[in-house]
């Protein structure tokens, strides 16, 4: 895996952690301390780095919520939007834009509840786009209710006293339903194992969907067990879609790793410099 | 952490990236809680975290100049040769004890395990590390470490009973659920 | 027979849906641009794939025809099915001519009532003959025969229509139209037989959605998000293959949700983008309309109304969506509207509003409506005036300090970098921001931002095109009409009638709606007694021109809901009763 350092090029360049910093702005962070979207801003920096993705050439596109204020907090490109749209932007940039690196972020509120139909989407539509839901299991902007992702007996929250009662969103199931061709799952407390699948994500030909469990320090303290509970996805990666689906089906929600890599024909409809048609013939044709 | 190495450090080039990207990881981690804690106003061990910072930093400067004309093999991130989650002084950024309500006791006790295990990791490279540059090297950078974690193990010592009350209520929580 | 060969011929085809009356009326506007004509070719279908009812409504002359008639001169009708759920859109009287087929069921007893003359044709029947015709093309040959268009350009307009379905069914066509053509009694002719012109000058065959099509490419639009709505998925489905030819691209979305965010990323890269939308549509589409103002990234929604609210009557015209594009936006958003004067029109005022949500970097919603974007006319062409250039940006250029997108400039307009530029990188933010982009919640910069987004509004010189003014002039007006968007057709035709009658009349039909031009508004009303005519139940337009105080106190209003269009008599019956009503001169 190693490469020969241009002898020219400063010893930085050899170095993640310090070309890294290229890639983040001078913003203070509003995360609490101990949150896990840090570790994903971290191995977000180290693989645009890592990839030699010029920051202007990346373009992060994101909702709303706690996770999706991760754009302002990089130096290159970014869109903060509204609330569970981060995946249409990031479609209809990389459609006008396919020289882009396009990278939609978000939460598990923003991403599988209000965007959730959008999820379902972009699954399917398999433009070269990388998606990364930093999943807490709560909405922590608006203070801790339950999101899709919480688990159905979670009471603490005022809005849902009882719990929901209803069962969790699976994400990577539902993504491998829906026509993703990339599945993988990583932990934000593994910055280094997250970076090689966001690595893998990004160069991954289409749509990659990237599920990061993020504990959320201040609503949900006791994910800070996930870092004992997480484990390899020791079945995985499944290439085929069966193999996907049973792999999935006695999936724990905690193992980490490439769950399913197939590739499929990628979306390829985008704006392009050099089309033969003219206006002119376009015109001519209403008077016929 | 150490006793499970199982890769080897096989050149001065590789060891010299290792001990970098360990700095400049550890330096990246100690100025992310400083700043975090400047945004939740714990100014005490903001002030910590940033010393921690500097010397991770200048930590970081000495082995930069012992590059010279080394060649630095170019490892991807996931491709270091340690075994914990990240870099061994910033492996874990979900710290338990990591909050924005935390005490300079707690945080002294976060960078004591972190520098620790900084220590540990270049003890073992100048145990196993089959070249012998790489060897002396990282002898060199344990005794540094070490006193990295003397100064931190004298922080400790030096903390008042004021210091290490419990963690004080949080007099204007954040709207907690239930 | 009509001596004045100036106004124009109002003709109908109808039948049950699936009859092929809708055809018909294509192959007659066809006819009507082979005998260098103008016309206009309205539609009215019901909500059914196929089956239901339909009438094709044309209306022709040797002047240009912006509207619908106050009566209909000629009905063909292939059959009576349904005809009563259409009736009111084709009044009858005694001088119509109705042509039935008495094989088409009972004569409806309303239109035995309204005393037109009625004349047997068995279009069935002569279709039946050797060359195995359609009743329908029947029906062309003698509407085309009555209406003094031409048999050989009946014969080109079904070839021109039909062509692509090839040689035989041109053939069958031709025979059914001849066979009408003959059947036809020249003694009742409501028209002598134009003489064929002999050099054609260009004209368009267009709708309004096409129209609107146009006008996006001309502007340099070159992606679009599209989610099918009726009566807008014209437009989506002409530019799909157009955008292609050109090297631009459409994503159908999977909601308008999606479709008006996609836009917003496609600008935000740097590429002019736009989607077309109905009510519902827009309705869903506010929030990131907001978006695009707060970020300034230029967004153009083309927004073609139908019958509101909710699901509404989706077939039908209305100018309902009104309120909603002024007011639809929650914050205090500037943004633009505009509305499309007429089919022609559609393509400048997009073009304009694709220009201008560039050079002002926010969002420009165009109204269009049903009447205007499924309406096929035979028009002049018009030259693209908006502008020689594609949309571009205010460019950024790196400098020694860092970038600020939403730098607070005198005009309010900051430079604007797209990714790939190096040294310019910024986030775009629907949070309130400072200069930089940064997140802020400060009072000064939430105000110095609200102060920007309108200035380079409220000061731009939007110059002209702000309205379509015609007539006396405002010194010299005794009545004003003012209106906007499809309803300047009528009002123009009634302006003109009231005129022929004597009375100095000036008409404002407003194609910029906001920022409203009040001040250009005044001097274009003078003194003028004004009514305010639109096609809404609520009054929408007289009820914002009066909240912004640009209308004298004494203006009236008529206002009246679809899904049946305004014509020139009531617009010259609410004129007349206006100024009687002793509104001052």
């Amino acid at each position: 895996m190693t490469q020969t350092a241009d002898p020219a090029a400063p010893h930085r360049d050899a170095i993640p952690s310090l070309r890294a910093k290229d890639y983040k702005s001078d913003i203070k962070p509003v995360w609490c301390p101990g949150c896990g979207h840090f570790g994903v801003l971290a191995a977000l920096t180290k693989t645009l780095a890592y990839l030699d993705i010029a920051p202007e050439q990346a373009a992060v596109v994101s909702g709303i919520g706690c996770s999706s204020r991760l754009p302002a907090y990089l130096s290159g490109y970014g869109f903060h939007g509204v609330h569970g749209r981060a995946l249409p932007v990031a479609s209809g940039l990389k459609a006008a834009r396919p020289d882009l690196t396009v990278i939609a972020a978000g939460g598990d509120g923003d991403g599988f509840s209000i965007g959730g139909n959008h999820f379902l989407h972009a699954c399917r539509r398999n433009q070269d786009l990388t998606y990364i839901v930093m999943d807490n299991e709560v909405y922590g902007m608006t203070k801790g209710q339950a999101s899709p992702t919480t688990p159905p007996d979670w009471a603490k929250s005022k809005l849902t006293p009882h719990g929901t009662g209803m069962p969790r969103f699976k994400p990577a199931a539902i993504a491998l339903a829906a026509g993703a061709g990339f599945v993988a799952r990583g932990f934000a407390g593994d910055p280094n194992g997250l970076t090689e699948l966001l690595a893998a994500a990004i160069q991954h030909p289409g749509f990659a969907f990237v599920h990061v469990l993020s504990p959320c320090r201040t609503y949900r303290p006791e994910q800070q067990d996930w870092k004992t509970e997480v484990h390899p996805c020791v079945l995985g990666p499944a290439h085929d879609i069966a193999h996907a689906a049973e792999l999935l089906q006695r999936d724990d929600g905690l193992a980490l790793g490439i769950l399913y890599e197939q590739r499929f024909p990628v979306y390829a409809d985008g704006v392009s410099a050099d089309a033969a048609g003219r206006l002119a013939d376009i015109e001519a044709e209403l008077c016929r | 952490m150490s006793e499970d190495q199982a890769d080897v450090i096989e050149s001065l080039g590789e060891f010299i990236a290792h001990a970098l990207e360990l700095e400049h990881a550890s330096e990246a981690h100690y100025t992310q809680l400083a700043d975090s804690m400047a945004v939740h106003h714990n100014a005490a061990v903001e002030t910590l975290f940033r010393q921690l910072a500097e010397l991770s930093t200048a930590h970081a400067a000495a082995i930069a100049a012992r590059v010279g004309d080394t060649e630095l093999p170019r490892i991807p991130p996931w491709g270091f040769k340690w075994e914990c989650p990240g870099a061994p002084e910033s492996s874990d950024c979900l710290e338990g004890d990591v909050s924005y309500r935390m005490t300079t006791l707690q945080a002294i006790e976060v960078a004591l395990h972190n520098e620790r295990r900084g220590h540990a990791y270049y003890l073992h490279v100048a145990d196993t590390a089959t070249d012998a540059d790489a060897r002396a090297l990282a002898a060199e950078m344990a005794a540094e470490e070490a006193e990295h974690v003397a100064m931190l193990e004298s922080l400790l010592a030096g903390q008042t009973d004021a210091d290490q009350a419990p963690t004080p209520d949080d007099l204007d929580p954040p709207h907690m659920p239930g | 027979m009509t001596t004045d060969l100036s106004i124009p011929l109002a003709v109908a085809v109808t039948g049950a849906g699936g009859s092929g009356a809708i055809t018909a009326g294509a192959i007659l506007l066809e006819a009507v641009a082979a005998a260098g004509l103008y016309g206009l070719l309205r539609r009215s279908v019901g909500p059914q794939i196929r089956g239901g009812e339909s009438a094709a409504l044309l209306r022709f002359g040797p002047r240009p025809v912006h509207c619908a008639g106050d009566r209909c001169d000629l009905l063909a009708a292939l059959d009576w099915a349904n005809h009563d759920r259409f009736a009111d859109e084709i009044p009858l009287d005694a001088a119509s001519l109705v042509l039935a087929d008495p094989a088409g069921g009972e004569l409806p007893a309303a239109v035995r009532a309204s005393g037109a003359r009625i004349i047997e044709i068995g279009f069935a029947a002569a279709a039946a003959g050797p060359g195995a015709g359609h009743a329908n093309m029947v029906a062309v040959g003698a509407v085309g025969a009555l209406a003094g268009l031409p048999l050989p350009a009946l014969l080109d307009g079904a070839a021109r229509l039909l062509g692509g379905k090839g040689e035989a069914v041109v053939t069958a066509a031709s025979f059914g139209i001849r066979a009408g053509f003959e059947l036809a009694n020249p003694a009742a002719a409501l028209r002598p037989a134009a003489p064929l012109p002999i050099q054609l000058s260009p004209r368009w065959r267009l709708t309004g959605n096409e129209a609107a099509g146009l006008g996006a490419l001309r502007a340099g639009v070159r992606f679009v998000a599209a989610y099918p709505i009726t009566p807008a998925s014209e437009m989506l489905e002409w530019l799909a293959p157009r955008l292609e030819r050109l090297g631009g691209a459409l994503l159908q979305a999977e909601d308008e949700l999606a479709s008006v965010n996609m836009i917003i990323g496609s600008a935000f890269g740097g590429v002019p983008a736009l989607t077309a939308t109905s009510g519902p549509g827009l309705s869903l589409m506010l929030e990131g309309i907001g978006l695009a103002v707060a970020s300034e990234t230029p967004i153009v929604v083309v927004n073609v109304m139908r019958g509101g609210p909710s699901t509404g009557i989706p077939t039908k015209s209305e100018q309902s969506d009104l309120n909603a594009a002024l007011y639809g936006l929650h914050g205090d958003a500037p943004h633009l509207v505009l509305a499309a004067l007429d089919i022609a029109d559609c393509a400048h005022t997009t073009a304009w509003a694709v220009r201008l949500a560039w050079r002002l970097q926010t969002a420009a919603i165009v109204l269009s409506d049903q009447a205007l974007g499924q309406s096929r006319a035979v028009c002049e062409p018009l030259a693209d005036s908006s502008g020689a250039e594609p949309a571009a940006r205010l460019p950024a250029a790196a400098g020694t300090g860092p970038y600020h997108r939403y730098a607070d400039t005198a005009d309010g307009v900051s430079p604007m970098s797209i990714p790939g530029e190096p040294g310019l990188a910024y986030t775009a933010d629907g949070l309130e921001h400072g200069a930089s982009g940064a997140p802020s919640s400060r009072a000064a910069d939430h105000l110095a931002q609200l102060d920007k987004r309108l200035r380079k509004l409220a000061d731009f010189d939007f110059g002209p095109d702000w309205a379509d003014i015609d007539g006396a002039g405002a010194e010299n007006a005794a009545l004003c009409l003012v209106t906007f968007g499809s309803c300047r057709g009528v009002v123009v035709e009634a302006a003109a009638r009231l005129r022929s009658s004597g009375l100095a009349v000036t008409t404002v039909a407003l194609r910029l709606l906001l920022p409203l031009q009040r001040d250009a508004l005044h001097a274009a009303i003078g003194t003028a007694a004004v009514l305010v005519v639109e096609q809404s139940h609520g009054a929408q337009l007289f009820r914002y021109l009066n909240a912004e105080r640009a209308l004298p106190a004494a203006a009236r209003s008529l206002a009246r809901p679809g899904p049946l269009a305004l014509t020139p008599a009531e617009v010259v019956a609410a004129a007349t009763a206006a100024l009687a009503d002793g509104a001052p001169a």
